[in-house]
């Protein structure tokens, strides 16, 4: 049999693979996902379906018209996969309101309890999103492991502001059940936090901006999931979300007032509320837009937090975790460029005080005048 | 058990298949062919001419130089021919080929009389002793130190997967190591050594404890948690004694000299019984092979030789290794000739060893947190691929002591230290 000769290491892990990662994630999001499905009904599904659809179809699209290579090899080759794209594609439907209503579209069925049945403004937005993503922030940039910002956030970031104002969605309130039914987060109404509020929050809360972020104990459990599975790093979320509640502690709790028990009720509320947890699990540790040393990822997590606590604070949106993210995002090349581990056994080299002596060494040897400048 | 380790590193599957096969002696080649490049040095240089009779032991490549080790002829018979072959690192070296007659006759050095540093260090030389651990250093200039040092440690950890010759010389052999490393011992001017060894030998850590209590040798052994790299040099060092090799230093500038089991076994035959370093311990394994077995080989046995011993390959063997999986090197085929530093003859199945091609890197950053020597490999990797070694040099591509465990846990299969490999080249090459 012939023969393969290569460099060492000739053995890998083999139960290590990108596609085995991504797998992992997918698998975290499931709580999430079916938490989302139990609390806004089935328009989650349809939006997870074209999601998907559309990216995957951007990606395969995208890496075929790169490659220019329209054949079946070409559809194999491409980059699709390593089922990154449904990852993104589940991570934008749960950040996505279940329902999406552009009012100068109006394209939606209602049904006979004047509840949306089925929302065409939806559909349209979610589609746009992944387009958005999978094109523009990963693809155009190298793909995989090279996009600058996360996909997800970025696309609902630019959904947001695109279609904020068209009544759409914003980032307190999310429509649901029915065109009446506006839930409005903890974070914009600011009422009195009980402790039946954190526990609604905790199990299942349908006030929120986006799906994924309702039911605290489901992103718990793809936390707990993919530390154990070793795919992120156990204290990164909790770095983020600790310094989110110091920053939230100082900047908004201790001067709006609050004393005693409401200190501890209302930072427990700004930790449960927004899209904190879900994006401290999920999204502040995807691989490529988040720091490759530790300390580096623990200035990116504890960034994330105190800009967090600042929009929520000064800002003009009550919610700011994925502002908070995108600008950390950009700052990860800087963190990776000036933060480099020392190696081990690394000595400080002795500055080199006598300045003179090396002007006197450039001199001695242009003396000999065998000096190459 | 309180185990001693190093920071980072990653968790290889162990993989001794081998560690209850005794060592067998792989019967004695019609002809062998002795290359006389068997160290790090200058190669040796012959002295025998063709038809010339040698006996198993008899001297038949003179060191050159002070870096360099005396070769000996590993079977009695006629020289055939002294010609240059190829090595498995593709250099062409003088080997002495040698046709076995089967009389066995055996040569070996005068007894030892005094037992002065001097004359024990010569003998080292003499016998041609070299670092069998892979490098193949030449021990009679290691084991005279020109820096003070105060620690010997024996490295038993034998962290590779597959490997287990070390480990069955501890088990049967154990005098012979513990008296050979207390000869290193007394050349350094030590009263006491360590041995580091890996908690997977467990019969090893006891047998070596009893024999040591019972022999009077004054030994500490060290158990060391079984992780890869345990075994390289640094590690080794700063688990058992806590002290970092300073970046592009030597262990010498920490005061430790790092010494191999089977060195120390090599040492104590060649001292006591004069007998010079013409065969070794190799464990032939792998899934790729029909019966792995531990091995007495003489040195210039063809790699096919062993193979054809241990039962011939297997029809899905698609890799063979000289050394152990994460730093050995592959052949072409099995016309090599074993040498003082062939520890393992490793055959991979398609299951077992990676041949396929890599994916992007996804900057999970996996890499990093293996790293032993704690760099950044996944810009060393990428800056090397662009051809800006001055950059891979910023993020510690000089400082990688190549252990492989980058390559080994990327999930996306790059070559990552063989990119670090490539740019140490080019950067030596450029200066």
């Amino acid at each position: 049999m012939r023969q393969t000769v290569s460099a060492s290491p000739h053995i890998t892990d083999p139960k290590n693979s990108t596609k085995r990662i991504m797998l992992d994630v997918l698998i975290a999001l499931c709580p999430c996902l079916v938490c989302a499905t139990v609390f806004f009904g089935y328009h989650v599904l349809i939006n997870l379906a074209v999601c998907l659809l559309f990216c995957f179809g951007t990606e395969l699209l995208y890496g075929l018209i790169i490659s220019k290579n329209f054949t079946r090899d070409g559809v194999k080759k491409s980059s699709v996969f390593d089922l990154s794209f449904a990852v993104t594609a589940v991570i934008l439907t749960l950040n996505l309101p279940a329902v999406m209503q552009v009012s100068y579209w109006g394209l939606n069925v209602v049904g006979k309890n004047g509840a949306v049945a089925f929302s065409f403004d939806t559909v349209v937005l979610c589609a746009l999103g992944s387009v958005f993503a999978v094109a523009l922030v990963k693809m155009l940039f190298g793909g995989l492991g090279r996009n600058f910002a996360n996909p997800a956030c970025t696309a609902r970031i630019f959904l947001f502001i695109a279609f904020g104002a068209g009544g759409a969605f914003n980032l307190t309130s999310s429509l649901f059940g029915g065109l009446e039914q506006t839930g409005a987060t903890w974070l914009a109404t600011r009422d009195t936090v009980s402790g039946a509020m954190l526990l609604d929050m905790f199990l299942g809360n349908t006030a929120t901006a986006a799906v994924g972020e309702t039911c605290a104990i489901a992103v718990l459990a793809g936390y707990v999931y993919l530390s154990v599975r070793r795919v992120i790093d156990p204290r990164m979320p909790i770095i983020t979300v600790g310094s989110l509640a110091v920053f939230a502690l100082f900047f908004d709790v201790l001067p709006s007032g609050a004393r005693g028990v409401a200190v501890l009720t209302e930072t427990a509320a700004h930790v449960l509320s927004g899209g904190l947890l879900f994006g401290a699990v999920f999204m502040a540790t995807d691989y490529s837009t988040s720091p490759n040393t530790l300390v580096g990822n623990i200035v990116f997590a504890v960034g994330i937090g105190l800009i967090t606590a600042l929009i929520r604070a000064f800002g003009n949106f009550p919610e700011g975790f994925s502002f908070a993210l995108l600008i950390m995002n950009l700052v990860v090349p800087l963190l990776d460029k000036y933060i480099i581990p020392k190696p081990f056994g690394y000595v400080k080299k002795k500055r080199e005080k006598p300045h003179k002596t090396k002007r006197a060494n450039t001199l001695q040897v242009g003396d000999k005048a065998v000096g190459n400048d | 058990m309180r185990t001693k380790t190093f920071k980072k590193g990653i968790k290889v599957p162990h993989n001794k298949f081998t560690v209850s096969s005794p060592l067998v002696e792989c019967p004695t080649p019609d002809v062998v062919y002795i290359p006389m490049c068997q160290h790090i040095g200058k190669p040796a240089t012959p002295i025998v001419a063709v038809g010339q009779h040698v006996k198993a032991g008899t001297l038949i490549g003179k060191a050159d130089g002070l870096v360099s080790a005396n070769i000996f002829s590993s079977v009695s018979g006629a020289v055939l021919a002294v010609e240059k072959r190829k090595t498995p690192l593709g250099a062409l070296c003088d080997h002495v080929v040698v046709e076995n007659d089967g009389k066995n006759e055996t040569e070996s050095l005068p007894p030892l009389t005094d037992r002065s540093r001097e004359s024990v260090l010569r003998r080292i030389q003499e016998a041609g002793i070299v670092g069998l651990g892979g490098a193949g250093f030449p021990s009679h200039v290691k084991y005279a130190p020109k820096t003070p040092v105060d620690t010997y440690i024996i490295n038993a950890a034998e962290c590779e997967p597959y490997i287990t010759c070390d480990h069955r010389l501890l088990l049967e052999h154990t005098e012979a190591v513990l008296r050979g490393a207390m000869i290193f011992c007394e050349l350094l001017g030590l009263k006491r050594y360590f041995i580091g060894i890996e908690d997977n030998k467990p019969d090893a850590v006891a047998e070596l404890r009893r024999k040591a209590a019972e022999l009077g040798i004054p030994t500490d052994v060290v158990v060391l948690k079984s992780k890869y790299p345990q075994g390289a040099e640094k590690q080794m060092i700063y688990a058992v004694t806590g002290r970092k090799v300073p970046t592009g230093g030597l262990p010498s500038d920490v005061g430790v000299v790092v010494g191999n089991v089977h060195t120390a076994y090599s040492a104590y035959h060649a001292v006591e019984h004069g007998t010079p370093l013409y065969m070794r311990a190799t464990t032939v394994c792998g899934g790729g092979i029909q019966k792995p077995a531990n091995l007495w080989v003489r040195t210039g046995t063809l790699y096919s030789h062993c193979i054809e011993f241990c039962g011939g390959e297997k029809t899905d063997c698609v890799k063979t290794v000289s050394g152990g999986p994460m730093m050995g090197f592959a052949l072409d085929g099995g016309m090599y000739s074993v040498t003082k530093t062939t520890g393992a003859l490793l055959f991979l199945s398609a299951e077992e060893a990676h041949t396929s091609g890599c994916n992007v890197c996804i900057n999970c950053g996996k890499c990093a947190k293996a790293c032993p020597m704690n760099l950044m490999p996944m810009y060393i990797d990428l800056y090397t691929q662009r051809g800006d070694y001055r950059s891979a040099v910023k993020y510690g591509a000089l400082n990688c002591i190549e252990c492989g465990c980058c390559a080994y846990s990327c999930p996306s299969k790059r070559q990552i230290v063989q990119s670090v490999k490539l740019c140490k080249k080019k950067i030596k090459e450029s200066v």
